[in-house]
């Protein structure tokens, strides 16, 4: 029944970011047929630098559709709106019901603190995984409606990164939420930390692949560096270290 | 620890931020007992609670539930399935329906009483499909109150119970939990500042005052032996140091010198005649006076 309350407590959230992730892949997809009419505008730049470099290859990823899915909505749009759900999902929790929202109740429960916790970390990694995986399911639906193919590795794959770093911020969320008694401060604070991540990306050169929103984009896999283990499992070593000190702080926490 | 014992606590202290919430607490609640727990606000009676339910950790003393640690995170597992809790906030899940409550509540306690949730429902006459949200106080009440009663508990913890309630309300209340008790075999702990809910339903009581026990005992005793000796002399009273045992407070006003015994008045009237008052007088204490006498008084 634990599960049905933490379902309960994120649904709207949830439900909001699934239908928001869903609109937004659906429009990717129908803006297509239009921005292939326009490709031809767009002059050849000669910009020198870092920045100058990512328009380049932003005007050249979208003369195919895989790159164009890739650099216009998955880098963008998407990587920005699961930050949000993902800090969104993460927060609240105990402390910040611990006035009048049923807390002392939940705490009254023949239940351990941990389980609590874990319970409503599975909840908001499971719905997690259905806001990452979901709106790359329907790009792969809708797709042969303008005339292209998605891949359904390029679908798996890209949705397996998305989840491998949204679930730090989620995770991350959940820690702060272990330390504030109210909902914004954490998201708050989750949301400095991965703006501050990703105004300093772009000066990090090579090593910004690597980074919180490399990995989100999957940009070793798209440039073709194969499925990125390595930095999967770091992530997901990272979320289970933070969920691991926020069971171990609500542990300590008196109410 | 005595298996008759429910409760048992000893030297118990809780420090939050340098303020000592509890300062050596030791208490004792038998099996089969209707407990009142009396305490001004701040006294440290919820803390004590949520020391016992686990939801604060003790920084010093000892505490058993049932003969089970309940500064053990796993032992405190085991304390709330044989526990009933209603906190006074009366805090439960705003976004579920009566029902949804209910439903969600049930597969936490394997001895789940469906007889009495279904006898409660029908009594308090509770809307199984109205969000939390839009119950008044008084229904919310009552749901706390059946979510606590069906669990098939062993003991009932509650902090004050009918806060915030009407008379009307507090007499429902007050009826339904006697008639409970009546019928399971079970204790009951409650916390309250209303010394006439207390003084209705206890057996037994402790009176807490700044995080530690200044009376405890079972009522009926503390009636017998609580009394007020009043001197009345035909000049200022003079400054006497009773030696007597039970002696809880002497008031000096005027020619008046007032003690307050909790044992032993007998013992004490004879000390006292030494004094050469021109009259003795000896009084029952009432619960109320006896919160008043060990407590205000301390001010």
């Amino acid at each position: 029944m634990l599960w049905y309350k933490s379902w309960l407590e994120t649904r709207w959230r949830f439900l909001i970011g699934l239908a928001l992730l869903m609109l937004s892949a659906a429009a990717a997809v129908a803006a297509y047929p239009r921005v292939v009419q326009l490709l031809p505008l767009v002059p050849t730049m000669q910009v020198g630098g870092v920045l100058g470099r990512r328009i380049r290859e932003g005007a050249d990823f979208m003369r195919t559709y895989r790159g164009y899915i890739w650099a216009q909505w998955l880098r963008q749009s998407l990587a920005n709106m699961m930050t949000l759900f993902a800090v969104l999902l993460g927060t609240g929790g105990l402390l910040s019901q611990a006035s009048g929202g049923g807390a002392m109740f939940t705490l009254s429960l023949p239940v351990s603190r941990a389980r609590l916790l874990g319970v409503r970390a599975a909840t908001g990694l499971a719905e997690l995984a259905v806001l990452a995986f979901i709106p790359l399911l329907v790009i792969l639906l809708l797709s042969p409606g303008v005339g292209e193919t998605y891949g359904i590795v390029d679908a798996l794959v890209h949705g397996a990164c998305l989840f491998a770093a949204a679930a730090i911020l989620f995770s991350m969320a959940c820690l702060f939420s272990t330390v504030f008694h109210d909902v914004w401060r954490p998201a708050l604070i989750v949301c400095a930390i991965a703006t501050v991540i990703g105004i300093c990306e772009p000066f990090a050169g090579e090593l910004s692949r690597y980074s919180l929103f490399g990995i989100m984009d999957g940009e070793i896999y798209f440039r073709g560096g194969g499925v990125p283990w390595v930095e999967l499992l770091a992530s997901a070593a990272v979320s289970a270290a933070m969920l691991f000190a926020a069971t171990s702080n609500l542990a300590r926490q008196d109410f | 620890m005595s298996d008759a014992l429910v409760i048992e606590t000893s030297d118990l202290r809780k420090q939050y931020d340098g303020v000592e919430a509890l300062r050596g607490l030791t208490l004792q609640v038998p099996a089969g007992s209707i407990f009142g727990f009396l305490g001004r606000n701040g006294a440290g009676k919820t803390t004590t609670i949520k020391v016992l339910l686990g939801m604060v950790r003790p920084t010093g003393g000892s505490v058993r539930v049932f003969g089970l640690p309940a500064d053990a995170p796993d032992r405190s597992v085991e304390i709330r399935r044989r526990v009933g809790f209603v906190n006074d906030e009366k805090d439960l899940y705003d976004y579920m329906t009566v029902g949804e409550m209910i439903r969600f509540t049930r597969p936490f306690f394997p001895r789940w009483r469906a007889d009495l949730e279904q006898r409660y429902l029908h009594k308090f006459e509770l809307p199984a499909d109205r969000r939390i949200k839009a119950l008044s106080r008084g229904t919310r009440t009552k749901l706390a109150l059946l979510l606590a009663l069906c669990r098939g508990a062993e003991l009932l913890i509650l902090d004050e119970p009918t806060s915030g309630l009407d008379p009307a309300m507090t007499e429902e209340v007050l009826q339904a939990l006697v008639t409970h008790v009546a019928n399971e075999e079970m204790a009951v702990f409650f916390s309250s500042h209303q010394i006439a809910e207390v003084d209705q339903i206890a057996d037994r009581i402790a009176i807490i005052d700044r995080g530690r026990i200044v009376v405890t005992g079972a009522l009926d005793d503390l009636r017998e032996n609580f009394r007020r000796i009043q001197l009345v002399f035909d000049h200022d009273a003079p400054e006497a140091a009773f030696r007597s045992p039970g002696i809880e407070r002497v008031q000096r006003n005027g020619r008046v010198l007032t003690v307050l015994s909790s044992a032993g008045s007998d013992r004490i009237v004879e000390e006292a005649r030494a004094l050469s008052p021109a009259s003795i007088d000896i009084a029952p204490v009432t619960l109320k006076e006896i919160f008043l006498e060990t407590v205000v008084a301390e001010d």
